[in-house]
């Protein structure tokens, strides 16, 4: 892999961005369904009973209990925010050529599992800290925190550290890949004439 | 006879991918540190706010130059029927972080890092003056645009700044402190 020059790493990134930014438009609605699944299977996996129902619909993720009243409105929770950072990602794995799909898929199938996690701290941290009496009957002090840290902390830099997080290692992969120029006698250039 | 232990070369593939890693430790640390700090609320108070404030008196002075006829209140800006309130998030802060803490964690040094933090710090924020001053217009003379400008469009393309300046700024340190990344 080589690194580009400032101009080029510019175009580069302008181009990966905007590519992403088509994909990002095209595809939000069945990823969010796909997020709000998974994250629903790992919240139904902690909770006894498990009574969390996400539904992706109309760029929210509505996040219903089924022991919530019927009649109660069901939070949502924007869904843009939490995956627009795909088209960073893209646009940061455009700055390098050739782009090798196994590592670009790693890096889609790691930024997956970071939307996931985040989606499980976002929910927990309603559940904490947005629900009134039933918030503190259901979680202490500590839990809370935690929640709502972990969810804070994804909103104010996890969500803009995560593509770059997950593209350094995989770039840099590259670079240690290339094997160092062999040492030894310069060979002449043979003399014509 | 005694095999002598010699210490890995600095150009072995094994030692830069470790001392990469070790990059993305440092970076990962010190991002969740500056986060924890800017949150506190002594600092959000003391800081942010004002500083928040200040990129909302010269948006304002931007957008009187383009005869917006913009008044500003603490973090609010506002014209005729429209207003914004400048948020955390939208004051080119966690973009100055993440810079940050890639540069601290960047194996340089202490005077190239400190030119580093101040040139990405006033480039970060001057692209971020562009980002409110455009979303403002966007927001009072084209809204149905202004929820996808700024969630998707401004944030990223902010973000994505403030990493190709590190980028560009790693790239030209010694290559013996590029090699330790």
């Amino acid at each position: 892999m080589s690194w580009p020059s400032p101009g080029r790493a510019i175009l580069r990134a302008a181009v990966g961005f905007l590519g992403g930014l088509a994909l990002w438009f095209a595809l939000s609605a069945p990823y969010e369904r796909l997020v709000a699944g998974a994250a629903e299977i790992v919240l139904r996996t902690a909770e006894r009973p498990a009574v969390t129902r996400l539904v992706a619909r109309g760029g929210e993720i509505l996040v219903d209990r089924s022991d919530f009243p019927p009649a109660a409105p069901r939070p949502g929770l924007p869904a843009a925010d939490l995956h627009f950072n795909f088209v960073i990602l893209t646009a940061l794995f455009a700055l390098a050529t050739p782009l090798r799909a196994g590592r670009a898929a790693l890096a889609l199938g790691l930024l997956f599992a970071v939307h996931v996690a985040a989606l499980c701290c976002q929910v927990e941290s309603l559940y904490a800290t947005r629900l009134g009496p039933w918030s503190e009957a259901n979680y202490g002090v500590f839990a809370r925190n935690v929640w709502a840290a972990a969810f804070h902390f994804y909103q104010i830099a996890g969500r803009f550290a995560a593509p770059f997080a997950i593209w350094w290692p995989l770039a840099l992969w590259d670079r240690t890949d290339e094997k160092p120029a062999q040492k030894g006698p310069a060979r002449r250039k043979k003399r014509r004439g | 006879m005694k095999e002598k232990n010699v210490p890995p070369a600095a150009d072995d593939p094994a030692v830069r991918r470790r001392r990469s890693y070790a990059f993305l430790a440092r970076f990962l640390l010190l991002l969740v540190g500056f986060a924890l700090l800017v949150s506190w609320n002594p600092v959000n108070d003391a800081v942010i706010v004002p500083f928040t404030a200040g990129v909302a008196r010269a948006s304002a002075l931007a957008l009187n130059v383009l005869s917006e006829n913009v008044t500003v209140a603490g973090t609010e800006l506002r014209s005729g029927s429209f207003g914004v309130d400048i948020e955390n998030g939208c004051n080119g802060v966690e973009t100055a972080l993440l810079f940050g803490a890639a540069v601290l964690a960047f194996p340089a040094s202490w005077k190239a890092r400190l030119t580093g933090l101040v040139l990405g710090f006033l480039g970060i924020q001057a692209l971020n003056l562009v980002r409110v001053v455009s979303l403002f217009w966007i927001g009072k003379h084209r809204p149905a645009l202004f929820s996808a400008a700024h969630t998707v469009l401004w944030q990223s393309v902010v973000v994505l700044a403030g990493v190709l300046l590190f980028l560009l700024w790693a790239s030209r340190q010694k290559p013996a402190a590029r090699a330790e990344a």
